[in-house]
């Protein structure tokens, strides 16, 4: 068994490299929305979605995985996505992005990746989780778009693509009416692709895609039948760690660890590590958002990754709901801890004048 | 023309930036702000910042591990 679980800690540790190198973080896709009105990430977000739906669905088709079906527990996901939006936003970082910053030092994510993993754990497993088999257990029957409107999935996967496509071509179109500066080298050939140049988001979310497709069949060769799923995992690891059950081992546990590995080696290798220790307000900040983000993706079963990336790929009720949620939740919070923003002391202060 | 700089070492993405413009506001036009930051993520939003506004980028260095220096010119 362990030999198959492996190909999670592999993948994962991949999938960490790229994330941290691509600067790829979803709670910033859905921010920009709202601070700077910028849909480039949110595309690059949906760019994913596209390349993973084409993806699964083609091996859904050649019968290496089996689609469909499932329901749609639509208050648990509407009220879960807003919660888990919101709390991304005060910790910094989605679950993907805290265990990928977790990796580069910031210790405000350590923080806030403990009490992810504490509250997905206390909602799932411990004494919270009757709250969410509850709220889960009001539900619709059909759990997908396709299945319920009675067409094949590939109509939608080409006009999600179709759309993702425009939407990415517009924005590389105004891109190259603007100038953007980047580092100066000091690396050559790989390792400058690798460890120093600045990704483009629409690539790094190519390659996300196709890592995320692939771990379809790598999880399910294990016994797990789903995607990516960064919750379900968090929340074992919290029971493992009291109980040593080894049943609680999988495929997705070793994925979740192989995203910490991945993001330490990127940013050791790119002069990136560094431990950063956060300040008061960051600190309660961290701990609050992750424990909202583990109750928050438990009543929504699953967080940004398992919902709004993979999910919707499968054009499920419950990712799209969620998706829309979580970004509903992510603008609260933004307007009310990022617009309003004020830190003591910040502000330019007058270094040296010269005359011009 | 004055260097104005703005210490965000410690802030987490997406706070210097947030800090970038509300500090771009506060100097006159021509001069410069140079920012320090540590959050990896805003080695992609201020650059792509200036860009979108017009702002000249006079400077863009790593520091040390984690810790990058951009200046941009009012402009």
């Amino acid at each position: 068994m362990f030999h198959m679980i492996i190909s999670g800690l592999l993948l994962g540790t991949v999938l960490g490299f790229v994330f941290q190198r691509g600067r790829f973080c979803v709670t910033g896709a859905f921010r920009d929305l709202f601070t700077t009105r910028s849909t480039r990430w949110f595309t690059a977000f949906m760019v994913i979605v596209a390349v993973q739906s084409i993806g699964v669905f083609a091996l859904d088709a050649v019968g290496v995985i089996e689609l469909g079906g499932g329901t749609f527990p639509w208050l648990g996901t509407i009220i879960g996505g807003f919660i888990f939006g919101f709390a991304i936003v005060l910790a910094g970082g989605c679950a993907t992005g805290t265990y990928y910053r977790a990796g580069e030092g910031l210790v405000g994510s350590w923080l806030a990746l403990i009490f992810y993993i504490l509250g997905a754990a206390a909602f799932r497993f411990g004494p919270l989780a009757g709250t969410t088999d509850s709220i889960r257990s009001i539900e619709i029957s059909n759990g997908n778009l396709y299945e319920t409107i009675g067409v094949t999935p590939w109509i939608l996967v080409i006009l999600l693509v179709a759309a993702v496509a425009v939407a990415a071509l517009r924005h590389l179109n105004r891109e190259r009416q603007v100038h953007k500066m980047s580092l100066p080298a000091t690396k050559t050939g790989l390792a400058h692709v690798l460890t120093e140049r600045a990704w483009h988001p629409f690539m790094t979310a190519v390659i996300i895609g196709v890592i995320a497709t692939l771990a379809w069949p790598l999880s399910w060769a294990t016994g797990r039948e789903s995607g990516l799923g960064i919750t379900g995992p968090s929340a074992n690891i919290g029971v493992f760690l009291g109980t040593g059950d080894m049943a609680l081992v999988d495929w997705g546990m070793m994925l979740v660890l192989g995203l910490l590995i991945g993001s330490f080696i990127a940013a050791k290798a790119s002069g990136e590590f560094k431990i950063r220790v956060p300040d008061a307000t960051t600190t309660v900040r961290s701990i609050t958002g992750g424990a909202m983000m583990g109750w928050g993706a438990a009543w929504a079963g699953g967080c940004t990754i398992g919902n709004a990336m993979v999910n919707t790929a499968t054009f499920g009720f419950q990712g799209w709901t969620a998706l829309l949620f979580m970004v509903l939740g992510t603008g609260a919070a933004t307007r009310i801890f990022i617009t309003n923003h004020k830190r003591q002391g910040a502000g330019p202060k007058p270094v040296l004048s010269t005359v011009s | 023309m004055t260097k104005h700089l703005l210490e965000t070492d410690g802030q987490v993405c997406p706070f210097p930036l947030v800090e970038a413009k509300q500090a771009i506001n506060q100097i006159d036009l021509g001069d410069e702000l140079i920012i320090n930051f540590d959050c990896t993520q805003a080695t992609d939003s201020i650059p792509q910042w200036a860009a979108e506004n017009g702002y000249p980028v006079t400077e863009f260095i790593k520091r040390g591990a984690a810790e990058w220096s951009i200046t941009v010119r009012k402009a």
